[in-house]
């Protein structure tokens, strides 16, 4: 699973979810893409989970590229605490993906394969998305 | 090539007040220049210019009226919305007939690679030059029989008449790559499953079903970030 090897900082403020992604938004590598459109926290569970996903699907065709990184951490406080007494501790790594962002790409197969694997890795992901081509990207 | 004529109309209003304006009309705010000439800010209609991109692809070659004179033209940069899609903005660089131009073409595959091969491609588009009436849509390379370990590089690749090529001759444009072996794939698959806590239902033979991770949270995940620096 993706996670930083070393940070700055353990906590971190909650990063800021308003606006649009600012890059990021065109398809560099593969000839397929998945696109956000709305705002959301990607966990690196959920990236991991829905990249299985595609490749389960593809079989042993195809390359699969990740372009978002959960580099952000959040923490959660103990069930039952009282409040005060501190920040909770870091629970999860994040990708803090704004509508528009390219999130993962693929390429070597036909786009029935393609448009069926990445439609399996959306449901792995908590926010709106869409399937985009390079070809519609003109 | 196809004729794409596209009625201008001048602009005399600017900022972003006056764009989306133009946009609420149905036309996209553009700017035409190139050869010395003055810069000279147009709209074109909106419908037609999406239509010219789509089917004369990126490198279109458009018969712009504006006034009643025309002007051929060449996309330079074209703004579009990641989310809706609408073309924002549009550069045009004037061309003259004859004259050659630097373009990137799209370079797009034909045939079967041999079986166990992945294409993988290194540049997308090639640049080069050519007369400006006679731009490739695209570059066609056949992959027929293609096996793991070989590559196409930009010399190799099939130019139109007139064309000459830009980028560099030993740049590799596409690569063939190995597929896993079965054995390999799912080995790989099967240790990420069991790092990211995913339990997989055995019986399903085509992968349907990967259920979302079980234990989200559970704070294991942190391990690789323990012992950073806090301050």
């Amino acid at each position: 699973m993706l996670i930083p090897r070393r940070v700055k900082h353990r906590k971190q403020h909650r990063p800021d979810r308003t606006g649009r992604a600012k890059g990021g938004t065109a398809i560099n590598f593969g000839e397929y893409a998945i696109q956000a459109l709305e705002p959301a926290y990607v966990t690196n569970r959920q990236i991991e989970s829905a990249r299985i996903a595609m490749t389960r699907h593809i079989k042993r065709g195809g390359k699969v590229w990740i372009s978002i990184y959960p580099d952000r951490p959040l923490t959660k406080k103990p069930a039952e605490t009282r409040m005060g007494s501190g920040k909770g501790s870091p629970e999860w790594w994040v990708a803090n993906v704004k509508p528009g962002r390219i999130m993962f790409e693929l390429s070597g197969v036909d786009e029935p394969i393609a448009r069926e694997a990445m439609r399996r890795a959306i449901h792995k992901l908590p926010m709106k998305c869409r399937f985009i081509t390079r070809e519609g990207e003109v | 090539m196809a004729d794409f004529r596209l009625e201008a109309e001048t602009r005399t209003e600017f900022g972003k007040g006056s764009a989306r304006r133009t946009r609420r009309a149905g036309r996209i705010p553009a700017v035409l220049y190139g050869h010395g000439q003055d810069v000279v800010h147009l709209s074109l209609p909106a419908r037609e210019f999406a239509a010219a991109l789509r089917n004369g692809g990126t490198n279109v070659l458009l018969t712009v009226v504006l006034d009643g004179k025309e002007q051929l033209a060449l996309t330079k940069a074209v703004q579009r919305d990641p989310l809706t899609r609408v073309h924002e903005h549009v550069d045009l660089l004037i061309v003259r007939r004859g004259e050659k131009v630097t373009v990137d073409v799209p370079v797009t595959v034909t045939g079967d690679v041999a079986p166990e091969t992945i294409t993988n491609f290194e540049l997308n588009t090639v640049s080069i030059e050519v007369p400006a009436t006679s731009i490739p849509e695209t570059i066609e390379v056949d992959v027929e029989g293609r096996a793991a370990g070989e590559g196409i590089s930009a010399a190799d690749l099939q130019l139109p008449e007139g064309a000459s090529l830009l980028t560099d001759p030993e740049a590799q444009v596409i690569g063939f790559l190995a597929a896993p072996t079965a054995e390999a794939l799912e080995a790989e698959l099967a240790e990420a499953e069991a790092a990211a806590g995913i339990e997989r239902d055995e019986s399903d033979e085509d992968g349907d079903v990967v259920p979302e991770p079980s234990d989200q949270g559970s704070g294991e995940s942190m391990d690789a970030a323990e012992n950073s620096s806090d301050d």
